[in-house]
């Protein structure tokens, strides 16, 4: 990875190639139309105008001119790339030379890969080349990718303070509900105690019922959390049309839940326990 | 005040039970405060953003939104003319946008916006002069802080180049004088920006009578809509919108947040209605036989129902002003993540302060509270007074 190299010009706009109506190139330029002139397109774009290998279209630099007659050679799965999300325009996929005739721009690139035969030299040639070609940046591939990932670096750090903020609300929740479980007990501790059974027996199954219905609560929390997983990726797939996943429910994901759920479980189970085998036994009874 | 009392007295008789409530359903009237300002806040501040400036209408290259890409609009004195002689246009403010290259060390990126000074919204004034004149040879240049912060300052000469292509990379240059410092409108974060005269900014780049936007202002009382539909029909190679339209896509852009809002901010219901409607009915189970006996004395059904809402109210005010502050805090947190959010105007808020979205939070945690008090309290008015009274007798 690190041995790419990516060169742009330093004013260009990394830009879609085309926008679709008809479709058509962004800049107006006279049209130089080549023969046996082939195209790919992106699949979204073909399943919403019904295009598929073999049918002709024209391409043109003017929603209102004339374009070139174009044959669709096939029909292409983008990569499931994150970045490429909010990406409104449809793409094609042309020969170069065809597109820089449309656009006017011939002998002139965006951007151009270069592959290393030494990776670990890139930084190197990477400024050798800056001094050779005045008006271009030069990056590693490294760089670039992290560039591009910004968007979903910056929704992670929010979704994990989203995630915290509902691990607390939940924690509480849990504490709150197992507190009560555990006060709910109260006469019934109460009468155990007077009939001879130990605080630690009891303290024992107090905890045990805790920590039962925290494993059961985070089992069931989990099948809801994987089910909702779920739906956010056939949601947000069809939505975008992508075979990205939004949601993944990891080993690590299950564990940290699992664990969570049962440890404040215990806890606020432990806590209500100790507190509700400290009251009179004769009191709670009403004697 | 005797069902107030009874009330207060009550949640006050199970501190630690009362507390934990208190404090999750200040955590979920905080994720719901926090929601609600999320699912409205970027739709507002675009809004606001867009509509700061004073111009009515956006007009850019057709398929592509303002300086997305580098297409411009070609013909520009034929277009602007053509929209300016429209009665409710008022006027037309071009912008060329283009990178150029600072000199230096590193050679950082400005992204140099050519204006015609005397019509513009791109940027607001804070310090020094103006540009003089949109024609060719103005020399002067407004920069913004991210620029100052270089060390540059009003009366510093700086020298910008076009990259464009290899060849004529060195001859696409200018040198500018810094007059004034600005803060631009629409500069995303870390983003370097400056202005110079549109006639300069041409020159350099090679685009003469090309813009890549144009701002419309329109005449006291014309209908933004029926302009956007005249000006289509009469431009059909731009993409002209409104700013009502430009705030509609940006919202389709960042729809996850928005629908993130609505899922959490339910979430967030449906855990205080639990919460409360499990607090409630535990401890009205705990209360069976002194409602029995209330209920024996005499005091009707509606007195006790009302004790028992009048309970969980006091509960939800007490959470829903815990969470409220507690919303805002974590709001100025969570802004501040999403503040790196790349391609966005740093002017921006995810979460805007709107007074009526904090009322429809803490309205919705307390209409959550009371109505999950209701169906315990309800249950209990039915119990038979007699048996429960038996079976309760200590």
């Amino acid at each position: 990875m690190t041995g790419l190299l990516l060169v742009l010009s330093a004013g260009s706009f990394i830009a879609p190639l085309a926008s679709v109506e008809g479709v058509w190139t962004q800049d107006t330029h006279p049209l130089p139309c080549r023969v046996a002139t082939s195209i790919l397109v992106e699949r979204s774009l073909a399943a919403d105008i019904g295009l598929s290998p073999g049918d002709s279209v024209d391409v043109g630099s003017d929603p209102a001119g004339p374009g070139c007659r174009v044959m669709i050679a096939g029909v292409y799965e983008p990569d499931a790339d994150p970045s490429e999300l909010a990406r409104e325009r449809p793409r094609i996929l042309m020969h170069l030379p065809e597109v820089a005739a449309m656009a006017g721009r011939e002998d002139e690139v965006d951007r151009f890969s270069i592959r290393l035969r030494d990776p670990a030299g890139a930084d190197d040639v990477a400024r050798d080349l800056v001094a050779l070609m005045p008006g271009t940046r030069v990056l590693r591939a490294d760089v670039v990718a992290a560039r591009a990932s910004t968007t979903f670096e910056v929704v992670r750090r929010f979704h994990r303070a989203i995630g915290i903020i509902t691990i607390t609300a939940g924690g509480v929740f849990l504490a709150c509900i197992m507190t009560l479980k555990v006060q709910e007990r109260r006469s019934q501790v109460a009468a155990l105690r007077l009939v001879g059974v130990s605080r630690k027996t009891l303290l024992s199954w107090l905890i045990l019922e805790a920590a039962l219905v925290s494993v059961f609560g985070g089992i069931l929390g989990i099948g809801i959390g994987s089910l909702a997983s779920r739906l956010i990726n056939g949601f947000y797939q069809r939505a975008y049309q992508t075979t990205l996943e939004f949601s993944i429910v990891t080993t690590e994901t299950v564990w940290i839940g699992l664990v969570l759920a049962v440890s404040l479980g215990l806890i606020a189970g432990a806590v209500g326990a100790v507190r509700l085998l400290q009251v009179d036994a004769l009191a709670e009874v009403g004697r | 005040m005797l069902i107030l009392r009874y009330s207060a007295r009550e949640l006050l008789r199970h501190p630690i039970r009362s507390g934990l409530a208190i404090l999750g359903v200040a955590v979920a009237c905080a994720m719901l405060l926090d929601m609600l300002m999320l699912g409205g806040g970027l739709n507002s501040s675009f809004e606001s953003l867009l509509t700061t400036a004073g111009y009515e209408l956006r007009v850019a290259p057709a398929g592509t939104l303002p300086f997305d890409t580098g297409a411009t609009i070609s013909d520009l004195q034929t277009v602007r003319t053509g929209m300016q002689r429209l009665d409710e246009i008022d006027g037309v403010a071009p912008v060329l946008g283009a990178n150029l290259l600072l000199e230096g060390p590193d050679r950082p990126r400005v992204f140099v916006l050519g204006v015609d000074p005397a019509d513009q919204g791109i940027y607001r004034l804070e310090a020094g002069e103006d540009l003089r004149s949109e024609a060719r040879g103005e020399r002067g240049i407004v920069i913004d802080r991210e620029l100052t912060d270089r060390g540059l300052a009003i009366g510093d000469t700086i020298m910008l180049q076009a990259p464009g292509s290899f060849a004529d990379a060195r001859s696409r240059r200018g040198e500018f004088t810094i007059v004034g410092i600005a803060d631009f409108l629409y500069s995303s974060v870390g983003e370097r920006s400056a202005a110079v005269s549109l006639g300069t900014l041409a020159e350099i780049t090679d685009q003469p009578d090309e813009a890549s936007l144009l701002m419309v202002r329109l005449a006291e009382g014309a209908d933004p809509e029926d302009v956007v539909a005249r000006l289509r029909s009469d431009f059909p190679g731009l993409e002209i919108a409104s700013v009502g339209q430009l705030v509609e896509r940006a919202a389709q852009r960042l729809s996850y947040f928005r629908q993130l809002a609505v899922i959490l901010g339910t979430v967030s219901l449906i855990v205080t209605t639990l919460l409360i409607g499990t607090i409630m009915a535990i401890s009205i189970n705990d209360r069976y036989g002194t409602i029995a006996a209330l209920r024996a004395i005499g005091i009707s059904r509606r007195s006790l129902v009302a004790a028992f809402a009048l309970e969980s109210l006091l509960l939800s005010l007490a959470a829903a002003t815990i969470g409220l502050a507690l919303g805002l805090l974590v709001a100025g947190q969570l802004e501040s993540i999403l503040s790196d959010f790349p391609g966005l105007p740093a002017a921006i808020r995810f979460f805007v302060l709107d007074p009526g979205r904090v009322g429809l939070a803490a309205a919705g945690v307390i209409a959550a509270g009371v109505l999950a008090a209701l169906v315990p309290a309800i249950r209990a008015m039915n119990a038979p007074i007699a048996s429960t009274l038996h079976r309760e007798e200590p």
